[in-house]
């Protein structure tokens, strides 16, 4: 049996110098094949005598399953390795710009207008609107602001013809919900809007959200509650907020907003004119004449309504300093937002 | 209005800091916009509201001032003891509901000359150049009594009468500046016997003004009718610091006040002898009585304001009142013209008290009726589906140039000729309102273009106008875009004709609005390319074009690119939103397996693949689930006049697997129906 035991240390030797997965073969079918070594073996056994046959019999298989299983052993760490390489080959430089997939931007004032929408709606607001070229009537005169009235100074006008204009404000939408609609509301009508004058700080045509609330028993605590909420979700919730007389036409008590100056912290700046305070916007109790003139009772119900410009609500999110900007349209600028 | 601290100080005696000043009006309703130390003196920009005529004067900031620190206001000494000669002038009001008071005062003997420094310093601080110590006088009483004065040579009054009366016909009157203006007969003016001599509280006349020889004066001080003074004023084009008061409401009772102490400061200035005042009445101050529910003051406000904390905070800003119990009489001051009904008590009330002391409360209200904001969320959907397609959103003026119409040849009977114009445009490019949004998306892409950007595709979402003959405009939404894509250096080559990107998009908005099908047809728009435009169609009817600019217009703008495929389209969203699927309806995801076959066509070069694609439609049957062009040829080893559109057709079965034998024969019959249909022949 010393040759068995010969034959399968040649073997050790000989698959321990093997490289690759052909010369495997050949150590394969050198033994194991049908005129491998082993298979001579196992064809002479006849020729042994019949009391060593046994063992040598035992011997010769045992050495067999030990090639093949040494064999597929090896086959295994050869495919492993021959896969490793092909992936090494198929390696790609992953710093390769992806699919460029361009997705447009939202222009930056739309982009605040959703977010004002967004907070007025989730208090309940519904969005209205109204047309832009406007009757005299809806833009001032239901507004408390008759033909010859100063406070039509306070907005250039555009004229189509005697009795249409380009409106001047968001502020006819209200009457028109009002005429159209019975209380409770809670709208706001966002939209363009027109004057005739243009400098470094004026366009010809802007943007206002309009509001309005009209139910028993609403009061002016109701209004500062609406708007310090509205302030707080989109300036942050310690922004100072203060409520200071003024005058519209279509509210009585009227007051701007304004807010603690989000550059300087309120400590005074150039954007602030130095006061710590930025002015957003106008609001005020309907008055009474207003409810008369859309048919509501004003005995019955009471209700506030305010306006904002949403350049300047962008123009301080952002920092942007020049409103001509907004309708430059240049890519460079759009792509910011 | 600039406001000078010093000369405040005539008539309170604030000793606050100037920012605690500053502070307590802006909080009170009067902004300070602005302060500057002037020689050692402070000065402030007030914002008066067109409300408070009553504060655009020193004296008004000064009541104000006086109220927001608690203290007494010090009026000074205007009576002018008597006996006086009487003047020789006399005062006739033809319209007295246009002149509800007109006094006056005969001066004789003024030397007319300079000012003195104190007077010109005040002035100048205010924002008012010195002329003479006459007309700086009636300025300087304008500015701190806020009455306006005219001063009259007295010597160049003919027939020694002042007669208040409308222009009448034909009348015009060379003002002080020079310029000989036409009256509109409602002009109230005033006259002496031989011709105007002024416009009523607008301007004087030149021929009637105090120059240096002038020796006597007469000075007027009268209360005008707001609306008649605001309406003279803007016919002319003509305002002066007198009309701005005129026209906001004067106090007709203080205004003898304001002539006693302009006569007392010219005589101060610059000598002369006062006379007998002329004092015609005819329109006497009829005080306002206002009644107030203490109950509705709190309601309004949100507040628990007592009655005597209403009442005192009244008489602080000299409003009289009555307590009647749960209810008070508020009887506002002459010089508080705009105070009528209860809601002005109730904000004189709130802004005295103090707005920030007002609690802050969320409303209890009802909620909406739930079928809130369809619209906008469907138009956010859009705007979104069309930006995830590479454009970005610009947002133009709704003006339009004339010429812009022109320029897009757009036909003479076209609707988007019919367009809104103003009347006082700002520039004549910006006089019509937008009847289609193409002319601004073509600037915006010029204006990028010119910046270096090579690649633009931009969207607008707005209205448009289109006069339709009613007294409003008809507003329709429109959606418009442009696409440029100048061939940059990528990577990654993807090579896709610029009409078929842009169609892209309009196939992915249709698709997520589930607006249905659409369809194209070859378009007439002019200013398309004849062979790359199309119609979109929704249910046949013309929903908007899509198409690249017509060569022609190129030439036009002049343009230096070396491939101007610039691709536009604009869509009616109006007619879009009323196809819009609002809820979709569940279909069974199919159970049984597919089978697909493809069959390759040659067809003659100008039969569409839409046309091909009906046909294919149109076979109708029940097992067929889907049909996909996959393949388009044309050029080598095709003759000239063929190309190849190759078929992906899907047959599935709702209800059991299809056999192979019976997917051939359907096949089968499919493929020769379409070639005899099309006289095509099958790709070898």
């Amino acid at each position: 049996m010393g040759d068995l035991h010969s034959l399968r240390k040649t073997f050790l030797d000989e698959i321990a110098a093997v490289t690759d997965l052909a010369g495997l073969q050949q150590i394969k079918s050198m033994y194991t094949g049908k005129k491998g070594l082993l298979t001579e073996k196992l064809k002479a056994l006849s020729a042994i005598s019949p009391e060593e046959r046994r063992d040598y019999g035992k011997l010769v298989n045992e050495i067999k399953d030990f090639i093949e299983l040494t064999v597929k052993e090896k086959e295994l760490a050869f495919r492993t390795i021959e896969k490793e390489a092909r992936l090494q080959t198929e390696k790609i430089d992953i710093t390769l710009p992806g699919k460029p997939f361009l997705c447009g931007r939202k222009h930056p004032m739309n982009q605040i207008l959703s977010e004002i929408k967004d907070i007025f709606v989730s208090m309940g607001f519904a969005i209205e609107d109204g047309p832009e070229v406007e009757l005299d009537y809806y833009n001032f005169e239901a507004l408390n602001l008759p033909k010859d009235h100063p406070a039509r100074d306070m907005q250039d006008t555009f004229y189509v013809s005697d009795d249409v204009v380009l409106r001047t404000h968001t502020s006819p939408v209200q009457v028109r919900v009002m005429e159209k609609k019975k209380p409770p509301l809670k709208i706001i009508a966002p939209g363009k809007v027109y004057r005739c004058d243009s400098d470094v700080s004026h366009t010809a045509m802007f943007h206002q959200v309009e509001g309005l609330m009209v139910d028993k028993g609403i009061s002016f605590s109701d209004l500062k509650g609406v708007l310090e909420l509205f302030i707080h979700s989109f300036f942050g919730k310690d922004t100072p907020v203060r409520f200071r007389p003024s005058y519209f036409p279509f509210t009585e008590p009227s007051a701007e907003v304004d807010i603690g100056c989000i550059f300087c912290s309120g400590n005074g700046c150039r954007i602030c004119k130095t006061t710590g305070w930025i002015e957003v916007m106008g609001c005020g109790m309907v008055n009474p004449r207003v409810f008369e003139m859309s048919g509501y009772q004003p005995d019955e119900y009471t209700g506030f309504a305010f306006g904002m410009g949403i350049e300047r609500m962008t123009m301080l999110k952002y920092s942007i300093d020049d409103i001509r900007l907004f309708y430059e349209n240049d890519l460079r600028f759009l792509k910011q937002f | 209005m600039r406001v000078s601290l010093e000369w405040i100080k005539d008539f309170v005696g604030i000793t606050a800091p100037a920012e605690e000043v500053a502070h307590r009006l802006t909080m009170a309703g009067l902004e300070i916009e602005g302060m500057e130390t002037v020689d050692g003196d402070i000065v402030m920009e007030v914002n008066v509201t067109p409300n408070r005529p009553d504060c655009l004067n020193i004296l008004g900031i000064a009541r104000e001032v006086a109220a927001a620190f608690g203290l007494q206001l010090k009026i000074p000494q205007h009576c002018i003891d008597g006996p006086l000669e009487k003047g020789d002038i006399r005062v006739e009001i033809d319209a007295p509901d246009l002149c509800g008071r007109y006094t006056g005062r005969l001066i004789k003997g003024v030397t007319v000359g300079e000012s003195p420094e104190w007077m010109k310093k005040r002035l100048e601080k205010c924002g008012i150049r010195a002329i003479n110590n006459v007309v700086d006088v009636t300025n300087y009483v304008l500015l701190e009594f806020g009455h306006p004065l005219h001063a009259f040579d007295a010597d160049r009054i003919s027939d020694r009468i002042i007669r208040v009366a409308k222009a009448g016909n034909g009348s015009s009157i060379k003002t002080l500046d020079g310029i000989d203006r036409k009256l509109d007969e409602d002009t109230l003016l005033i006259w002496d016997g031989r011709g105007p001599v002024a416009i009523a509280g607008i301007m004087g006349g030149e021929g009637s003004s105090v120059d240096l020889p002038a020796r006597n004066i007469f000075l007027e001080s009268a209360y005008f009718e707001p609306s008649s003074i605001r309406r003279s004023s803007r016919i002319l084009g003509l305002k002066s610091e007198s009309s701005y008061r005129f026209e906001r409401g004067t106090d007709r009772e203080f205004l003898e006040a304001a002539l006693n102490r302009a006569a007392m400061l010219i005589q101060e200035t610059a000598g002369g002898m006062i006379h007998e005042i002329v004092d015609v009445y005819p329109g006497k101050h009829v005080p306002a009585e206002v009644e107030v529910s203490c109950q509705k003051v709190n309601s309004i406000l949100g507040t628990d304001i007592e009655k005597e904390e209403m009442l005192r905070i009244l008489e602080m800003i000299g409003i009289k009142t009555i307590d009647r119990g749960d209810s008070f009489t508020a009887m506002p001051p002459a010089f508080r013209g705009d105070i009528k009904e209860p809601v002005d008590i109730i904000e004189e009330i709130a802004r005295c008290y103090g707005y920030g002391k007002i609690p802050v409360r969320i409303p209890k209200t009802s909620l909406p009726d739930g079928i809130l904001n369809r619209k906008e969320r469907n138009l956010d959907r859009i705007k979104e589906t069309v930006r995830k397609s590479g454009f970005t959103e610009v947002i133009n003026y709704s003006f339009m140039n004339p010429g812009d119409l022109d320029l897009l040849s757009i036909p003479e009977d076209d609707r988007r000729r019919r367009c809104i114009s103003l009347k006082n445009p700002l520039k004549q490019e910006d006089s019509l309102m937008r009847t289609t949004l193409i002319p601004s998306l073509i600037n915006n892409f010029l204006y990028n273009l010119a910046r270096g950007t090579r690649e633009v595709s931009l969207y607008e979402l707005s209205r448009v106008f289109i006069d339709e003959g009613d007294r409003l405009p008809k507003e329709e939404l429109r959606l418009s875009g442009i696409f440029f894509r100048e061939n940059a250096p990528s990577v990654w080559q993807e090579q896709i004709p610029p009409f078929f990107v842009v169609k892209g998009t309009l196939q992915a908005l249709f698709e997520e609005m589930k607006a249905g099908e659409y369809c194209l047809a070859p378009s007439d728009e002019a200013f398309l390319h004849k062979g790359k435009s199309a119609d979109i169609l929704c249910e046949g009817q013309k929903t908007g074009f899509i198409g690249e600019i017509s060569p022609n217009i190129i030439e036009r703008l002049n343009l230096k690119i070396k491939k101007p495929e610039i691709v536009i389209f604009e869509l009616s969203l109006d007619m879009l939103l009323t196809l819009v699927k609002e809820v979709p309806v569940y279909a069974q995801i199919p159970k049984y397996p597919p089978v697909e076959r493809d069959v390759a066509l040659v067809v003659d070069v100008h039969m569409t693949s839409g046309e091909i694609l009906e046909l294919l439609r149109g076979y109708g049957s029940p097992v067929i689930e889907s049909i996909q062009l996959f393949d388009y040829y044309k050029g080598k080893n095709m003759p000239a006049d063929k190309k190849s559109l190759g078929f992906r057709i899907v047959y599935r079965s709702k209800d059991r697997t299809l056999t192979d034998n019976e997917v051939e024969s359907i096949h089968g019959s499919l493929v020769e129906y379409i070639l005899n249909k099309t006289a095509g022949t099958l790709r070898q």
